[in-house]
C-alpha cells in the first residue's frame, strides 16, 4: 500500500493497477448489493438485449476506484469525499481492466486532491471515466 | 474590489455550492444558517471561493473562520496583496 502524504503529492502524479473481472466478483457484488437485475445475472436476458453475455455491474467496475484511492493514490491517507463517473462501455466477465488516476488539482488549504480517473481495457477502449475528490489525512 | 461587489460574487459561489439560488449571505451568516453546510461542503466551499477570487486561504484560516464576514475580510485582504 502506498502512504503518500499531502506534501508528497504533485500535479500530474499517476498511479495505475490491473484487475481481471471474475464470475466470483459478480456473485459477491450481487450478494452484497442485493442487485439481482437480469442484465447482470441472466445470459438469455442479456443476449435478448443484444449483449454477447451478462454485463458486469457498472458499480462493481466503479468499486475499483475505491482501491485506486485507498491503496494507490494517495493510499493509506485517503478519504474519499466524492466520486463522479460515466460508464462509457460495457464490461464483461473475464475482461482485464487498467484502473488509473492522475492528480489534476491540489488544494492546500483543505488538503484535498482532485483525481481524474479512467478505467480502460488493454486494447485502449475506455469503459469508465470520472473525477474523484479526495481528502488526504494529516 | 468593494465589499458589496465581492459579496455579489460570494453569493454566486454559495448558491452554486449549495445548489440553492435563494441563498444570500452577509457578515453574520454562519454554518448554522445553511442547512447543508457541513464539514464536507465547507471544503467544497473553500475550494470554490479560492477559484472564484483567485486566492488561497491557509489551513488555519479555513479551520478558524467564525462567520462569512471573517471569510470576506480574508478574501478582500488577499485580493489587495
Amino acid at each position: 500500500m502506498n502512504r503518500y502524504t499531502y506534501e508528497q503529492l504533485y500535479l500530474g502524479q499517476k498511479e495505475e493497477f490491473y484487475v481481471e473481472v471474475t464470475e466470483e466478483m459478480l456473485q459477491d457484488f450481487r450478494r452484497i448489493s442485493g442487485d439481482v437485475n437480469p442484465l447482470h445475472n441472466d445470459e438469455a436476458f442479456a443476449r435478448q438485449h443484444h449483449y454477447p453475455q451478462r454485463v458486469v455491474y457498472g458499480m462493481l467496475t466503479a468499486s475499483f476506484l475505491s482501491t485506486l484511492a485507498g491503496v494507490y493514490l494517495p493510499g493509506e491517507n485517503s478519504l474519499i469525499q466524492s466520486v463522479e463517473t460515466k460508464f462509457l462501455k460495457p464490461v464483461y466477465i473475464g475482461d482485464k481492466l487498467i484502473v488509473s488516476g492522475v492528480v489534476a488539482e491540489l488544494h492546500d488549504s483543505v488538503q484535498q486532491i482532485i483525481l481524474k480517473v479512467s478505467i480502460t481495457k488493454p486494447d485502449g477502449q475506455r469503459v469508465l471515466k470520472g473525477v474523484m475528490k479526495l481528502g488526504v489525512l494529516r | 474590489m468593494s465589499r458589496e461587489k465581492a459579496y455579489k460574487k460570494l453569493n454566486e459561489v454559495f448558491q452554486d455550492v449549495f445548489d440553492d439560488e435563494s441563498i444570500t449571505v452577509n457578515d453574520a451568516t454562519t454554518a448554522d444558517d445553511i442547512e447543508d453546510w457541513d464539514s464536507l461542503e465547507h471544503i467544497n466551499l473553500v475550494v470554490a471561493v479560492e477559484k472564484m477570487f483567485g486566492i488561497k486561504f491557509n489551513m488555519g484560516e479555513v479551520n478558524n473562520m467564525k462567520n462569512v464576514g471573517e471569510m470576506m475580510d480574508i478574501i478582500l485582504q488577499r485580493i489587495k496583496e
